[in-house]
């Protein structure tokens, strides 16, 4: 076993250098199209972590102070329930409302530290039959005069904005890079097929004498995901550029707009593995292909 | 050994190149299989190893009908039949040690036994001396004999060889006879597809002729023709 796992690595090894300018291009196709969709999963990340309060179609959210009187809360409550203008509403008490604190500065504990649940604002998150800014507008101001309420925030348009922005240039990334997945399978798959033309005579030498139909395919297929990994391992560096680009641009005064794009070092190793996984799979899904269909073992 | 019931074999809406071959060769034996050019010849050792399939009938070898092997077992049938061709097939970029050591390799026996195999079986052929040099620094007798040495390294059950002395002059065809005589000496099973004439005469072992697929005369210590 020693010997045919030694075999194994010599083998792939000699068919990477032995078709070097090939093997670059597929390395380099798979890195490039991976870093777009590490990068477009990326942002889809941080734009959800900017505009976290805003999902699922929450329009305005009522802030009560924080000593408001379970009396005040129950009111707004019962005039929301009452109002035909909106859809539901969710409350978010003061437990809550801190946990998703923790969530929001996670970079920054400092700021989670010098706050407690019982000074947060509960509130209640609002979504509305009809998103038109004047019928937001209307609701607003009854609300904003109600005994207990702090105050009422409606989402703006720049969030708004950011968020189609974001899913234009996601799904425009994705789109990209789902062509350049394709290509680099492609590349993958004909440097491949000319590693297997550039060893015919052994192959049909390891066919004649009784090699086993794995142990010719496996340094293909090795080599091919080989291909993917290294390919992979570079859009993740881009991956981790990106995130520091987001923190940079966070940490910049002039870009308030921007200062929520912030992605957690979760998020970043969970784009990392799911570019890795793709990469692999990429390099296996063209190897396997071109092993079945030109081997022939 | 080998036994074919009935078999026929077809390439695509050709002529038949076997057709309704019934042979049956015992352990040991050392069959000539001879006939023109596209009589047959090559079908026939190429239906033995598996290379291809007949349409019709069935080829037992060792005792096993090979078409019902499923095929990752081929490989498995193929460590137990020796090939060796006309144009030798060996690789340009090994020395005769390594095209010898690579048929051991790839079939994942250790180190030691490649170690102590290899040089053993190029002294039978007689090439000891000429482990380190290339194919292309070899005469084409002595790189039949490595591909023999390959083929036998194994200590395969058949040999199977298709016109191993076709490109070879007569005195060093002679000399490959020896080898292939002396191989069967030892209890394996030799069919070898030649147009020979003298080789087949001198030898007088069996004799299978093959006309258009057709197997026409099969003659114990038999002649060319």
């Amino acid at each position: 076993m020693a010997l045919k796992l030694d075999y194994m690595v010599r083998e792939t090894g000699t068919n990477l250098f032995r078709n070097l300018s090939l093997t670059i291009a597929s390395i380099l196709t798979v890195a490039v199209s991976l870093s777009l969709v590490g990068g477009s999963v990326l942002l889809r990340y941080s734009v959800d972590n900017a505009t976290q309060q805003w999902q699922g179609g929450i329009e305005f959210i009522v802030f009560m102070q924080p000593e408001a009187t379970q009396a005040q809360s129950d009111a707004v409550e019962r005039q929301l329930t009452e109002s035909t203008q909106v859809e539901r509403f969710e409350y978010f008490d003061q437990e809550r409302t801190f946990e998703e604190f923790k969530d929001l500065f996670q970079n920054t504990p400092q700021i989670v530290e010098s706050v407690t649940p019982d000074i947060l604002p509960p509130s209640f998150r609002v979504v509305p039959v009809d998103k038109s800014a004047e019928t937001i507008e209307s609701l607003r101001s009854v609300f904003v005069t109600q005994p207990g309420v702090r105050e009422v925030v409606a989402a703006f348009d720049s969030i708004r904005t950011i968020r189609n922005l974001s899913n234009l240039i996601g799904v425009g990334l994705m789109v990209v890079a789902g062509f350049l997945l394709l290509a680099a399978t492609l590349l993958i798959l004909n440097s491949i097929r000319m590693a297997m033309f550039a060893r015919r005579r052994e192959i049909e030498v390891m066919k004649l004498v009784g090699a086993s139909n794995w142990f010719i395919r496996i340094p293909f297929m090795l080599e091919g995901v080989f291909q993917g990994l290294i390919g992979s391992g570079f859009a993740i560096g881009v991956v981790f550029g990106v995130q520091r680009v987001f923190d940079n641009i966070a940490a910049d005064q002039r870009f308030s707009l921007f200062s929520g794009l912030v992605v957690d070092n979760q998020q970043v190793m969970t784009t990392s593995v799911f570019v890795m996984v793709t990469g692999v799979l990429i390099g296996a899904l063209g190897s396997a292909f071109a092993v079945s269909r030109f081997l022939d073992v | 050994m080998i036994k074919l019931e009935n078999v026929t074999k077809t390439y695509k809406g050709d002529v038949p190149a076997l057709r309704n071959a019934d042979v049956e060769i015992a352990k040991g034996e050392f069959v000539f299989l001879v006939g023109a050019s596209g009589s047959g010849k090559s079908t026939f050792l190429r239906l033995v190893n598996r290379e291809e399939r007949p349409e019709q009938g069935r080829i037992f070898v060792a005792g096993k009908d090979i078409l019902e092997l499923s095929s990752w077992k081929v490989p498995y049938l193929r460590r137990n039949i020796g090939s060796v061709f006309q144009d030798f097939k060996l690789l340009t970029g090994k020395t005769v040690y390594e095209n010898v050591a690579f048929a051991l390799e790839v079939i994942g026996r250790p180190k030691h036994v490649v170690k102590t195999q290899v040089p053993a079986i190029l002294e039978l052929v007689g090439l000891g001396g000429k482990m380190d040099s290339f194919p292309h620094e070899l005469s084409g007798g002595e790189q039949q004999r490595v591909s023999v040495a390959r083929a036998f390294v194994n200590r395969p059950l058949i040999l199977l060889a298709d016109e191993p002395t076709g490109n070879l002059d007569p005195a060093t065809s002679v000399g490959i006879m020896r080898l292939l005589d002396r191989i069967n000496r030892t209890g394996t099973t030799v069919l070898m597809a030649t147009h020979d004439r003298s080789i087949v005469d001198t030898m007088r072992r069996r004799v299978i002729e093959l006309d258009r697929g057709a197997i026409v005369r099969d003659q114990h210590r038999g002649v060319y023709e």
